[in-house]
């Protein structure tokens, strides 16, 4: 459903965002994360048609986004910008407003009073946004974002200032609009978020590098640690694992054997056998996967 | 649709802040007070008509010879006609720093570039703007313009309020004083469309007046005097300008550069 092609995007000599290509598919939301300065914003601006694409390409729906088709895509898709950007001295519900009307919104009352409360923003339509707090700004910022029920959404940041009530309605909203079949795309810097509401997760850092389903990253940086947690001191049975994975890497961490199995799938259940053997009390047995902030640490770090 | 939407929410914001709109009103009272402190008040409070000035009667001869009309008559008339001009375009000086701080404004505050996400267009954003700014300046004209005639009908001599219902003065009403308010406005816009800092805006806006400041000098010295048909055809191009303008703001209003270089 969002198509990025390909995209560029220089500023002068500087390349902020270098051949970048991935889809969105409908009912599917895709995270972006990159640390400060990985050109997540410029990527958002250019799906989003504010700004274009110094080669490339961007398709929403199977649509070119181009000067002549911009206005019309843009009227689908749902964009959240990093700043609430709201006027200050309107209320809650005039902000709405001038929005459901730049959409041209048929029911534009009823869509307003849906989405205040939606957002639990029910009793402060009157209110002006100079006076709100940042966590009720970005509910006020979301669901103007979302006002028009857009089918394709890039969310620069959603929960940003939101508790953790709110932000569970937001992800919740989200999951909604993926089973509507929605195109989501969320740039954030919550890992945590990211895990738990994507179904992919791209890494970017001027170029695109990597994407894919959480797990599937994790696992793409498994140490191949075999984790074996046991009663009492483990040093007592370091021995009889070494002697079981002859000419690999044990060692002790913490309350548990670590082992780097070349074969895991093969070795494990030798390995436990000559541990219960050496009369080992066996807790826990588990592959060490790293979490997802290792995975991001590590392929950030390593392009820098 | 859109236009008119945006158009309600430049009448809101301002409605919200309504000190925005003092040096318009500031404006207009003074070129209320000026004239009539002039041709009304000095004479007065010194016991000696403007008729009894001779460079003042031979001055006002530019406005045409009205043998209907006293000495002191005639010169009201003269200096009510170039105050009118005045009182017109003073205003617009106001309201430049309306125009001036609107594209500039949103992007201070943030707002572009959500806006800038709608289907929304320039020309309909850039068209908005003018409006908003417009309309305020014109409203309070007008309210000027029915408090000058009618001090002109209460304390001038007799015969001037008459024969300042001319051609000339509706040529002025209803073409220049509108005409370069637009215009005006729009370069002002133009310009808030192009430097990243509001008082630049204003700085560079407030220089458009100036060739129609020359103009009204000129006439105040009598070195020039438009009449009815000169003003219709400045009026008139006044508006063509306005209409080039807005087809340049359009094409010189950059989404990119005032989202990716301004700060």
């Amino acid at each position: 459903m969002i198509t990025a092609s390909a995209l560029s995007r220089r500023f002068g000599v500087r390349t902020v965002v270098k051949d970048v290509t991935f889809e969105v598919g409908r009912g599917e939301i895709v995270a972006l994360l990159g640390p400060n300065g990985a050109g997540k914003t410029t990527t958002m601006r250019m799906l989003a048609g504010l700004i274009a694409p110094t080669s490339g390409s961007v398709a929403i729906e199977g649509v070119q986004l181009t000067r002549a088709t911009g206005s019309a895509l843009r009227s689908r898709i749902g964009f959240l910008t990093e700043s609430p950007g709201l006027w200050d001295r309107l209320t809650v519900r005039e902000n709405l407003n001038i929005y459901a009307g730049l959409y041209g919104l048929a029911n534009a009352e009823r869509t307003i009073e849906r989405a205040l409360e939606t957002f639990e923003l029910r009793g402060r339509g009157d209110e002006r946004t100079a006076e709100l707090s940042k966590g009720t700004r970005q509910k006020v910022a979301l669901a103007r974002a979302l006002l028009h029920d857009p089918i394709v959404m890039l969310l620069d940041e959603p929960t940003s200032g939101l508790d953790p009530e709110v932000t569970r309605s937001v992800r919740q909203l989200l999951e909604e609009k993926r089973a509507a079949g929605c195109a989501i795309l969320v740039s954030t810097h919550n890992l945590d978020e990211a895990e738990r509401l994507a179904d992919r997760v791209a890494v970017l850092q001027e170029r695109l590098l990597a994407i894919d389903r959480p797990q599937a990253l994790r696992q793409r940086l498994t140490t191949g640690r075999l984790i074996v947690r046991v009663s009492g001191d483990p040093s007592r049975y370091l021995e009889a694992a070494r002697r079981s994975a002859q000419g690999v890497e044990v060692a002790v961490d913490g309350v548990a054997l670590a082992v780097r199995l070349p074969d895991p799938e093969q070795q494990t259940p030798m390995l436990v056998a000559a541990l219960v053997a050496a009369g080992a009390p066996i807790q826990e047995v588990r592959v060490e996967i790293p979490a997802l902030e290792d995975v991001y640490l590590h392929l950030t770090q390593n392009e820098q | 649709m859109r236009l008119r939407t945006l158009i309600t929410k430049e009448f809101l914001d301002l409605s919200r802040n309504r000190a925005a709109l003092l040096p318009v009103v500031l404006v207009t009272i003074m070129s209320l007070v000026l004239p009539f402190g002039i041709a009304i008040l000095v004479p007065a409070l010194t016991g000696r008509g403007l008729g009894e000035d001779a460079d003042l009667v031979k001055v006002s001869g530019v406005a045409g010879i009205h043998y209907d009309l006293s000495a002191d008559a005639r010169v009201q008339l003269f200096l009510f006609q170039q105050f009118l001009m005045l009182f017109l375009l003073t205003p617009i000086t106001g309201a430049m720093a309306l125009a001036a701080h609107a594209i500039v404004g949103e992007k201070q505050a943030r707002t572009l570039e959500p806006l800038l996400a709608t289907p929304m267009t320039t020309y309909e954003l850039l068209t908005a703007k003018v409006i908003g700014a417009l309309a305020p300046t014109l409203a309070i004209s007008l309210a000027g313009l029915v408090i000058y005639f009618g001090g002109i009908l209460l304390f001038a001599a007799p015969g001037v309020a008459a024969s300042m219902a001319s051609a000339r003065t509706f040529a002025l009403i209803l073409l220049v004083a509108p005409a370069a308010a637009l215009v005006s406005l729009q370069a002002a816009i133009l310009i808030s469309s192009r430097v990243n800092d509001a008082r630049t805006a204003q700085q560079f806006g407030v220089l458009i007046i100036l060739p129609l400041t020359g103009i009204l000098v000129a006439q105040f010295t009598g070195t020039i005097w438009l009449s009815a048909w000169t003003l219709a055809i400045l009026g008139l191009g006044l508006f063509a300008l306005w209409i080039l303008l807005t087809v340049l703001s359009v094409a010189l209003f950059e989404r990119e550069s005032i989202l990716t270089r301004w700060r």
